[in-house]
């Protein structure tokens, strides 16, 4: 007999998102911390959904640089939010990967029945980021701090080295590698052999389609202005190919260069938040339901010894999702993969066309095939609005569910998206 | 009646020397001048740095207590004027009542004003409010009254009993212990302006009589509200009593009691539990 004391699992409902419109390091949000920003982009979707006062099951969120400070980031931002006190939170963080992981998490709690309603969000900046002091003078502080004696207090400080002062800096390089996450996504556009050209039009793309986007007010209702920004900074409508050939490549090296400050996504500052629930406790407060997360998937790859690149791990996520939901690539009426550089969405779709790589790689007997570019990033992608690590999932979780629901009844979504560590995540929506 | 509007905020540094240079032979009644300043603008980084010092979030929405950086270099230029007839030095900051009607918007242009009016007689002395308002587009959107007391001074014949308390109900549970540092005064002084010796070390507040300097009341009023960030309605009243001075560095506790309509607050010394400050913060009902 079937244990009928838990409810069958269930799919979640997207029933919207809201986000602070993206801004360039070191702008209009170089004096906004995490915290500031979080707690406004749940105060912003909480105003949106009329939960002002309200509890819910609970708010994941997550930050890719973090300070000391934001010990308990998401807790702390419910706190200093209009969600009620009592609402629980935890903080998450797999890189880039953070707020789609987030959206994940909170979907399968509602999938148990384990809570009714959830946020998943995410927030980083680079301009607000953590100085941390060099290992040496911390291990020295740190003898200091537990110095009982003048005399031993003396014995710690003497220990100082000028050059100890000197601050690390956070980088975007990887720890194992000491490679910067662009110059990885160089290795794998040199070995797809992914053109300048194609970039930058991919690039460009982007901006167009964003910049219509939002002209046709597409993100009326899944951006709310902070500090005076009402769109993302980074966004160029204007973009054109001819201005992107200009530019010299800043990462890779030699003739074979092809990644410029233009298809490559720049440092942003930013957080978006994600409202996900079940179906009945949406129609319960009369609140809209405009996609399910259907299914999800995360992948690792070992670009340290394996030799693959350090952003393909989506690619080989895709496949085991696909085959898990009896779809196949082509199934999808959008397609919202990150741009983290134009060259990982060229390297990943190359990848999922080649026959060997499939066989090989992917153990696949075929491979998935193309995607209709008609269909890809069609309202733009990170190129356009920036990146804010952990705050891009939740950015395109929330704005494909918005796709899928003036598409109609019936439509599916694919998301992917890559992470630094050699991971990626994918999942499917469905309106 | 007279309104003179300035073109720019009177540096609050030298209206201080003013203040101490025109101490003497003052007396008479209220000057009945208002000053204004129209289409002001907030500086978001000054803004960035109140917040931050207020342990404020940062956000779109002024705090409440965030018109007062403007309005207050005004009602020292009044204060300082000749005409008035208390001498700044001395004067004691004993109650603040601010009331927002309505959230106001960090790139929202304000027309300030300020006016003294109510000299009333106190037990100690004599006490004046500072007003201030602030309107947007001629609708009025945020208004505050200050009420310093001048020990020894003494208010007109049939001026009015001074009104210095704020009714709270009981507030037992700590909040909040606030560890409050030798430089907090320093700190708020350089973003508010406020630059009153008495705040800003133990050397120039004792000239000053005080053995100790002290933290600045609408610094420790801007903290209360900080800690309840969220918590807050829009529209609302924070009237607040400035008790005990504020000595620095201390530790103080934050107590806060949720009634209808709002809260109460009291912000005490954590050892000995002296009062430095209790308030009430109530929704705002009735537009003004």
């Amino acid at each position: 007999m079937a244990d009928t004391s838990k409810p069958a699992t269930r799919k979640a409902a997207i029933v919207g998102g809201n986000r602070i419109p993206f801004a360039r390091s070191n702008t209009a949000y170089a004096q906004a911390s995490n915290q500031d920003m979080l707690t406004a982009t749940l105060d912003g979707l909480v105003a949106r959904f009329g939960l002002q006062g309200a509890q819910v099951g609970e708010v994941v969120a997550g930050a890719v640089l973090k300070h000391a400070r934001d010990f308990n980031l998401t807790r702390e931002s419910v706190l200093g939010s209009t969600l009620a006190a009592t609402t629980p939170a935890y903080d998450i963080q797999q890189a880039c990967g953070t707020g789609l992981e987030a959206a994940v998490l909170v979907a399968n709690k509602i999938a148990l029945g384990q809570i009714e309603s959830g946020i998943a969000g995410g927030v980083d900046t680079t301009s607000d980021a953590p100085l941390a002091v060099g290992d040496d003078l911390r291990r020295v502080l740190i003898s200091l701090n537990n110095a009982k004696t003048m005399g031993d207090r003396l014995k710690a400080l003497a220990k100082i080295r000028p050059g100890q002062l000197v601050p690390d800096m956070p980088r975007n390089a990887e720890p194992r590698t000491g490679l910067a996450m662009g110059d990885h996504a160089a290795i794998t556009a040199k070995e797809w052999e992914i053109g300048r050209e194609e970039q930058d039009e991919l690039a460009v793309r982007s901006h167009h389609n964003m910049a219509a986007a939002y002209e046709r007010g597409f993100f009326d209702d899944l951006v709310t202005p902070f500090l005076g920004l009402t769109r993302d900074n980074n966004l160029r409508p204007d973009s054109s190919l001819e201005k992107l050939a200009k530019l010299k490549p800043v990462f890779g090296k030699g003739e074979g260069a092809t990644m410029t400050a233009a298809n490559s996504t720049p440092l942003t500052d930013g957080a978006s938040a994600v409202l996900l629930a079940s179906d009945e406790w949406a129609a319960e407060k009369g609140l809209p339901v405009l996609a399910h997360l259907v299914d999800a998937q995360t992948a690792a790859v070992d670009y340290v010894h394996g030799g693959e690149g350090l952003l393909m791990a989506p690619v080989y996520a895709m496949p085991v999702m696909l085959a898990r939901n009896g779809l196949t690539l082509q199934d999808f009426d959008f397609y919202e993969i990150h741009e983290a550089f134009a060259s990982t969405v060229l390297s990943t779709m190359k990848a999922w066309e080649d026959p060997a790589f499939c066989k090989e790689k992917l153990g696949l007997d075929a491979p998935l095939g193309s995607i209709d570019r008609s269909k890809l990033n069609v309202y733009g992608s990170s190129l356009a609005a920036g990146h804010p690590f952990a705050a891009t999932g939740g950015r395109i979780v929330a704005s494909l569910a918005k796709m899928l629901h003036e598409a109609g009844p019936g439509k599916r979504g694919l998301i992917s998206i890559c992470a630094a560590g050699g991971q990626g995540v994918v999942a499917i929506l469905e309106s | 009646m007279a309104t003179t509007v300035l073109d720019a905020a009177p540096s609050l540094a030298s209206l201080y020397a003013k203040a101490a240079l025109t101490s003497r032979g003052r007396g008479g009644e209220l000057p009945d001048t208002r000053l204004a300043r129209h289409g002001v603008t907030v500086d978001r980084d000054h803004l960035a740095d109140y917040a931050r010092v207020c342990r404020m979030p940062l956000a779109d929405v002024l705090p409440a207590t965030y018109p007062h950086m403007l309005a207050f270099p005004l009602q020292m230029a009044l204060m300082t004027d000749r005409a008035f007839p208390l001498a700044t030095v001395g004067l004691v900051h004993v109650r603040n009542r601010i009331e927002v009607f309505r959230g106001v918007r960090a790139d929202e242009a304000l027309d300030l004003e300020v006016w003294a009016e109510r000299f009333a007689a106190h037990r100690s002395g004599a006490t004046v409010d500072l007003c201030a308002s602030a309107a947007v587009g001629g609708q009025a959107v945020w208004r505050s009254r200050s009420t310093y007391l001048s020990r020894g001074a003494k208010a007109p014949d049939g001026a009015p009993e001074a009104d210095v308390d704020v009714a709270v109900g009981s507030l037992e549970r700590t909040a909040a212990t606030w560890r409050v540092p030798d430089d907090a005064g320093r700190r708020y002084a350089k973003v508010s302006g406020d630059v009153n010796p008495i705040h800003l070390s133990g050397l120039t507040a004792k000239a000053l009589g005080f053995k100790r300097a002290i933290a600045h009341g609408m610094w420790v009023k801007a903290r209360v509200l900080g800690a309840l960030a969220g918590r807050l309605p829009e529209a609302l009243e924070v009237d607040v009593a400035f008790r005990k001075p504020l000595f620095l560095p201390s530790t103080v506790a934050l107590s806060t009691a949720e009634v209808t309509g709002g809260w109460d607050v009291a912000v005490r010394s954590a050892t000995s539990g002296t009062e430095h400050l209790i308030g009430s913060i109530r929704t705002l009902k009735e537009k003004h």
